[in-house]
């Protein structure tokens, strides 16, 4: 990994000293970002290189959440493992942790102490409820924020109670970009107040914010979220038809795109129908919107919707799985799947970039072996390796 | 002084990516601007909606303290307002195309530097990306969770599919937006220079899958079975003699895991597992994502049909796991943890009533995002936008007579006097 990069964050220095998927994925972002990301492991390691599957002897999950980061090795319970961190945090613009609420305190890396070395330093703790309120210190992992949060009562097949995301690690994945988003803001404030600040995130309140539109029907109209099969409580028809073959998928923002759905469909007295005449309407009578629907899109293949679906200007689509988007052109195209060339683990894909900037280009690149870079990091900081991890302990 | 204090920020965009971003601009400090087509963002007729109003609760939620500009039925005949407005703004969030925003007179939006505005950010979001076969087609969260493989982790194979119920496509893609407008800011102080971020549905769910496609990157040499997969059965958690309830022991730190598990067993009632051989002693394999949890997940249901969920919640906690029942959401928001962050304030509506909304997603020691505002009538600042914006007054009513702008929209595009239907109460559809 070379140190030039040409991403909007490019001279911005981030210290991660986050394990598992919410707190990495942080790094990994504003790695991505142009920022150079010091990724701290304990001696005994970030324990992702242990879930399975693994490649090569890697986990996975390790690989793709720690892309674009040099890699240290330190042990915060030694006093040279502390004085490396408070040293490398002065140098450093920002710092991730996701330790439970309480622990890095004794580990002498809260924000007051780093603030002390460094004021200008942005402090991102990332939490499972928040730092404060009777679960503050409870440990959490993306399926228990799937369950607390109400995010998996909105799934499933109608008349069912919940159903969770068979998806590991969405919820991390979230919280990591409502960290970034945070942090952005707090280093765009520093521009102007000239200090540092700690920037709190929480599992639960990013889950929230996933959840924005069905928690904003909550709050304002009272509906509670609750599985509605592939049906969305906003829109109607907004769901999967089972045509000749296999499912299509099909929304209908709109009138306009309520009268190309009708024309499609060769039903145009449905545009006519006043039931029909809004969105809420159709919404209101689902029942009969979809008992005139059903049988038509039976009829034909997916294939012959999605075709006609787009020529009058309607949003549809087909499943995809893995061997199938990987290699669709829309997807190449846009660099939504990255490659990544891995020195002892292969080539592994990961997910592209979520931005593209025109004069900032952003890149995905591949992580570097646990405690690669402890000897350079600590150079840099003036000490040497072994005065920070203990023999024997390095990866 | 907030963050984008003086920021001014056009929004050309519908539904929940685009305004959704924009609200966490505004709630930072911006001042943002709506331009609406004539009818308005879809998501004003979405249902449900507040009560006694025909606006969409989401919609309220996120537009609140924008202003919004309507278009009329020929808004190419108002370029010359769309122009003043991203001349005179820093940041640019839309959904269009440039062919339709070149018709608006914005024909060099896709050149760089924007000769029109060279300090410009701007952010276009779409279905499914910028280029490639789909540039040009529309998408919807629905269609974006389908193609992205979202929909295989919910039910079974052969089962009609199932989406996400939050629209995480859409609400994903805002906090993208989010980031990289800060970033453009970050660098457009250093450079003097803006820049144009385009953003899609797809690409920020295939951004999000970066775990799932790691772990089916190259099957002929992983090893180990992949956790969470598509063929594994419906997620549906732990039974109890109540409520289902989700657990994992183990923790997250080396190869070894952290203690706790055979604490809880012995305290569950369930020392039995201890001389059992598929049991890990640390809980690793048979709990959480564990290797084995399909196989030894009736193990524990036996045991746990004894207890209520609170029970066994309480003991897997205080041994070190982490444990919580699958709430409904009014349950989360009500839940003692969540009020103490204090996520859930109240605006005032144009009505006078109070609605709830809900307050930006992290905290900081010093920065305070604001929660206020009200979402705007449609065409609500029109004139006053064009007024601000160096339109003259006669050049507005042109602009308004030849069907550029509208400034009560709302009243022409009212469905046709469709009166609600008697007991057709959105609420009442709740479970």
């Amino acid at each position: 990994m070379t140190d030039a990069t040409t991403g909007p964050l490019a001279g911005t220095r981030v210290m991660d000293v986050s394990i598992m998927a919410a707190g990495p994925w942080t790094g990994a972002l504003l790695g991505m970002l142009g920022a150079e990301v010091i990724k701290v492991e304990p001696p005994a390691g970030d324990g992702t290189r242990w879930v399975m599957p693994t490649q090569r002897g890697m986990g996975t999950n390790f690989i793709s959440m720690n892309v674009n980061k040099k890699d240290i090795i330190l042990d915060f319970k030694t006093a040279q493992g502390r004085e490396a961190a408070l040293k490398l945090a002065a140098t450093c613009d920002v710092f991730v942790q996701n330790f439970r609420v309480g622990v890095i305190e004794r580990l002498g890396l809260d924000y007051e102490s780093l603030r002390k070395v460094n004021p200008r330093l942005v402090y991102c703790a990332i939490s499972g409820f928040g730092e404060t309120g009777p679960l503050a210190k409870a440990g959490c992992a993306d399926p228990i924020m799937q369950a607390f949060s109400g995010f998996a009562r909105a799934n499933g097949a109608p008349g069912d109670a919940l159903e969770a995301f068979r998806f590991t690690g969405f919820i991390d994945l979230t919280t990591a970009s409502v960290a970034t988003e945070a942090v952005l803001a707090a280093l765009l404030e520093r521009e102007v107040s000239g200090e540092g600040q700690k920037v709190e995130v929480s599992m639960l309140e990013a889950a929230l914010e996933i959840q924005a539109t069905r928690i904003a029907e909550l709050l304002g109209a009272g509906l509670i979220p609750h599985p509605l099969g592939s049906e969305s409580p906003g829109l109607a028809p907004d769901r999967a038809f089972q045509a000749l073959d296999h499912e299509i998928f099909v929304t209908v923002h709109n009138e306009g795109e309520w009268g190309g759905f009708c024309e499609a469909i060769e039903h145009p007295e449905l545009a006519q129908d006043t039931r029909f005449a809004t969105s809420r309407l159709r919404v209101t009578h689902r029942a009969e919107l979809n008992a005139a629907i059903e049988p038509v899109i039976r009829a034909k293949p997916a294939i012959w919707w999605l075709r006609v679906f787009q020529r009058k200007g309607v949003p549809s689509g087909l499943a995809h799985h893995f061997e199938t988007f990987r290699h669709h052109q829309q997807v190449v195209a846009n660099e939504m799947i990255a490659r990544v060339t891995t020195r002892d683990w292969g080539v592994v894909s990961v997910g592209g970039v979520p931005w593209h900037f025109s004069n900032t280009p952003c890149e995905v690149r591949a992580p570097a072996r646990p405690g690669e870079h402890t000897a350079e990091v600590l150079a840099g900081l003036g000490m040497e390796q072994r005065e920070a991890v203990p023999a024997g302990e390095k990866a | 002084m907030s963050t984008l204090a003086g920021i001014r920020v056009v929004e050309f965009a519908e539904g929940v990516a685009g305004p959704l971003a924009a609200l966490r601009l505004a709630d930072l400090g911006a001042s943002v601007t709506k331009v609406e087509p004539a009818c308005g963002d879809w998501l004003r007729g979405a249902a449900p909606a507040l009560p006694g109003s025909e606006m969409s609760a989401a919609f309220f939620e996120l537009n609140r303290g924008k202003r919004s500009v309507a278009l009329g039925a020929d808004p190419p005949a108002a370029r010359l307002l769309m122009r003043a407005l991203v001349a005179n703004a820093d940041v640019f969030i839309t959904d269009r195309g440039d062919g339709e925003l070149g018709s608006l007179g914005l024909d060099e939006i896709g050149t760089e530097p924007f000769a029109l505005n060279p300090r410009l950010v701007i952010a276009s979001v779409s279905p499914w990306g910028a280029r490639g076969p789909l540039a040009d087609c529309k998408g919807s969260e629905l269609t974006a969770q389908a193609m992205a493989g979202y929909t295989r982790y919910l039910g079974s194979h052969g089962e009609p599919a199932r989406r996400l119920g939050a629209d995480v496509a859409s609400a994903g893609t805002a906090t993208f937006a989010v980031q990289a407008v800060l970033a453009a800011l970050l660098w457009r102080n250093r450079s003097g220079r803006g820049q144009r971020i385009t953003l899609s549905l797809l690409n920020s769910l295939l951004a999000m899958k970066s775990i799932h496609l790691a772990a089916q990157s190259d099957p002929d040499v992983y090893a180990g079975p992949r956790v969470g997969g598509a063929s594994n059965p419906p997620e549906r958690g732990w039974r109890t003699r109540d409520e289902p309830i989700f657990f994992s022991f183990g923790g997250s730190v080396g190869a070894q895991g952290r203690p706790g598990w055979v604490q809880f067993v012995e305290e569950a009632g369930l020392s039995r597992l201890l001389d059992d051989p598929r049991f890990d002693k640390t809980g690793r394999n048979s709990t959480g994502h564990g290797i084995d949890v399909h196989e030894l997940r009736a193990e524990y249901e036996r045991e746990f049909a004894r207890h209520p969920a609170d029970e066994l919640v309480a003991i897997i906690r205080k041994h070190g796991g982490n444990a919580a029942t699958y709430q409904r959401a009014d349950h989360a928001l009500a839940h003692a943890q969540t009020r103490a962050l204090n996520i859930v304030g109240e605006v005032l509506s144009a009505a006078g009533s109070a609605v709830k909304v809900r307050a930006y997603p992290a905290r900081f020691s010093r920065l305070r995002p604001a929660l206020d505002g009200v979402a705007p009538r449609l065409g609500e600042h029109t004139a006053a936008v064009a007024a601000e914006s160096g339109i003259r007054g006669s050049v507005l009513a042109q602009m308004l007579a030849e069907g550029g702008l509208a400034t009560d929209a709302e009243a022409q595009c009212a469905p046709s006097a469709q009166p609600r239907p008697a007991g057709s109460s959105i609420t009442s559809r709740n479970r």
